[in-house]
């Protein structure tokens, strides 16, 4: 079996043009991967093939999770697969409250793995991690919410779903920051819990800044939907040092 | 109920002439049990109005399978009567056009009279507390019919300074296996600073007709939250007309949920007399299979002052149709007025239909109106957002579905109910056969 949240030659067409051109990533349990781009990339395009969006046309190519074909399943199939994407906008469901959704989702990953009070007793525990108020739980889902209220909420969901991986859709967009620390610590306090220990990581932005507080262990780069660099922490300091321009420079003449 | 066997005197209904003469002669010889509200005359003047007054709402257009010009009325049975039964809790009960009740009132605070209409019409206390039918009732076709064949009611009276806990629920059951013909009047009123709840429901299968009136009448001060519940059986035709009157910063809260038959007419007016005066109404409908809900809402500012909030949800799956007219009246001199209306309609279906049609008319100025309404399905992103979170699409969909009706859910006076009609509205989307999303 293969282990990880591997893509091999992944090509994706969004509206009949061609957006991915063959992503290979191989995701490992517990370790950090970062996939760093400039706009119109297919950042976002990698992160909603892989949780399934049905916008998203896979044209070549497969996703494993763990082994298990994720391009066969629909989207909750996937999520219950273990497979967490942390949305860069997420959608508001008036009228379902916080309390409500964030029971429901659990249940559909882990079903029945918790009593009542010991799932209560869970939220209340990474809602104090999360430094949020316990009032959230009683608004309607993104309803209203601020930019760094939505991100929180997507960290909280992550922190209680426990997933096996996470995609984080550029989490720090828009963010100040106060509250791209909150989203460091967050992970950091995943990773630190039980649950979250060998949780691996998909880190997809633009910015480098957010490297500063999520450690990545592997930087990609990706341009024009494919990935052509990969590397360690010190990639992220090129690209904040020279830019994507200076990657695309220096693949150029390398003649890729 | 179950211990009541006896069948009571009928005739066969008919709107027509012929058929109100046969029901009049019913009603004298039964001693009027539970008519006596309605003199004859007052009756055939009814039914000339109901003849000749137009269809409300105008004629349905292509592709609405209701068509009022063409309601059929064949195998329904007309009877009024009243059966004593011991009391049980504050409230009454019809069993078709059959009020069950103890003799005397049926509420717990002695203060409070819930009686049988036609108790309480041949009381002189309460006789005279009874309103005459404002202009607005007179001039509907089907509040005509419900006149013309007045077979049943109560009268429910909450003196000045009273404040009840407990709910008063006037329950109207169709009377299983016969196909009754209902005409129910129901008259509350509240004293000054009385406060209430009111809670109607009609209920039970079969292929009964229910068509009524209801008046309310607000003292100064007083606040009245009456309760709407229709859950009638999916041939039922169910027409209800209910209209309040408010006296100097009373307030009537409308709360209806429409959830049954297959025809349903609603009224909801709201009359703002004095200054001061608050309406605050809420309505939902949720048609499946064949249903169809015509909805109206009416407030009339006819004083300066006064404030109203409507917050209207409906929603259709499978082949359901429905019908929103929203009516907003500020009148010259009504300065000061605030009002709002909010409503937003779901198509689960390709084949559902709602339509939306608000009307404000406002001829005060410096008066603060706002209209907002929507017409959409299902939100795909919202969808998508759960499925990422492990969520099962018919979860999903009935979860957004549901949420969909919380800004009139939470309107209701108590959990209970607000359960209550969650759990309706669940079973329904659960029953529903066409959803797309």
């Amino acid at each position: 079996m293969s282990t990880g949240l591997v893509t091999r030659d992944l090509r994706v067409a969004v509206e009949g043009k061609e957006i991915l051109k063959g992503i290979d990533l191989r995701v490992e349990r517990g370790r950090v991967h970062a996939l760093m781009g400039p706009n119109g990339s297919g950042k976002s395009t990698l992160a909603f093939t892989l949780a399934g969006h049905p916008g998203y046309e896979v044209l070549a190519g497969s996703v494993t999770l763990d082994g298990e074909d994720l391009l066969a399943l629909p989207p909750e199939k996937r999520a219950q697969a273990g497979l967490f994407l942390s949305f860069q906008y997420p959608a508001a469901i008036p009228g379902v409250t916080v309390a409500n959704f964030i029971r429901t989702a659990r249940q559909a990953v882990r079903p029945g793995d918790l009593v009542p009070a010991a799932f209560r007793k869970l939220v209340f525990e990474k809602l104090e991690t999360l430094d949020m108020d316990p009032a959230f739980l009683g608004r309607y889902v993104n309803d209203g919410f601020s930019g760094g209220e939505k991100k929180r909420l997507e960290m909280l969901q992550m922190a209680i779903m426990g997933p096996k991986y996470a995609i984080l859709d550029e989490t720090d967009s828009g963010l100040d920051i106060d509250a791209l620390e909150s989203v460091g610590k967050s992970v950091a306090a995943l990773r630190a819990s039980d649950e979250g220990k060998d949780t691996g990581f998909l880190v997809i932005t633009h910015y480098p800044r957010i490297l500063q507080h999520i450690h990545a262990d592997v930087v990609h780069i990706l341009i024009d939907g494919r990935i052509v660099k990969t590397g360690g922490p010190e990639l992220a300091e090129q690209i904040e040092r020279d830019g994507y321009d200076g990657v695309r420079d220096e693949v150029a003449s390398a003649g890729v | 109920m179950s211990s009541v066997t006896e069948t009571p005197a009928g005739v066969a209904f008919a709107p027509t002439a012929d058929g109100l003469e046969a029901a009049i002669a019913l009603l004298e010889h039964v001693g009027e049990r539970g008519g006596g509200i309605v003199g004859a005359d007052e009756r055939r003047a009814a039914l000339a109005r109901y003849a000749t007054l137009p269809i409300p709402g105008g004629r349905p257009s292509r592709g609405w399978r209701h068509d009022y010009g063409a309601l059929r009325f064949e195998e329904l049975r007309y009877t009024s009567d009243r059966l004593a039964v011991p009391a049980s809790t504050d409230g009454l009960v019809h069993r078709g056009a059959t009020a069950l009740a103890a003799p005397g009132s049926a509420a717990s605070d002695p203060r409070v009279v819930v009686l049988p209409l036609v108790d309480a019409v041949r009381d002189a206390r309460y006789r005279a507390a009874i309103p005459a039918l404002d202009e607005g009732i007179v001039e509907d076709k089907f509040a005509g019919l419900a006149t013309a064949f007045q077979n049943c009611g109560a009268f429910v009276w909450v003196p000045a300074g009273v404040v009840l806990e407990t709910p008063i629920q006037l329950v109207f059951a169709q009377a299983e296996p016969h196909a009754d013909a209902v005409f129910p009047r129901i008259v509350v009123v509240l004293g000054d600073g009385a406060r209430a709840t009111v809670l109607e429901r009609q209920l039970g299968a079969g292929p009964g007709l229910v068509c009524g009136v209801v008046t309310a009448q607000l003292g100064a001060e007083a606040a009245l939250d009456y309760v709407a519940i229709q859950q009638s059986g999916e041939e039922a035709r169910v027409l209800m007309r209910r209209t309040a009157h408010c006296a100097a910063d009373a307030t009537i809260r409308w709360h209806l949920a429409e959830l049954g038959a297959t025809l349903a007419r609603s009224v909801l007016d709201a009359h703002l007399d004095e200054k001061g005066a608050n309406a605050e109404v809420d309505a939902l409908f949720f048609n499946t299979g064949f249903q169809h809900v015509d909805l109206t809402t009416t407030t009339d500012h006819a004083v300066g002052n006064t404030r109203s909030s409507t917050v209207v949800r409906t929603a259709a799956a499978d082949r359901g149709q429905g019908r929103f007219f929203g009516n907003i009246t500020i009148r010259p001199h009504a300065h000061g007025s605030d009002a709002s209306l909010r409503d937003d309609a779901l198509l689960l279906s390709r084949r559902a239909h709602i339509d939306s049609v608000p009307a404000l008319a406002i001829a005060a100025n410096d008066v603060s109106a706002f209209h907002g309404a929507t017409v959409g399905s299902l939100d795909r992103d919202a969808l998508f957002y759960a499925a990422s979170r492990g969520i099962a699409r018919t979860e999903a969909v009935r979860m957004v579905a549901l949420a969909f009706f919380e800004p009139a859910i939470a309107r209701l006076p108590s959990e209970a109910l607000r359960e209550e009609i969650r759990s309706a509205l669940d079973d329904k989307i659960e029953a529903a056969t066409e959803i797309d999303a």
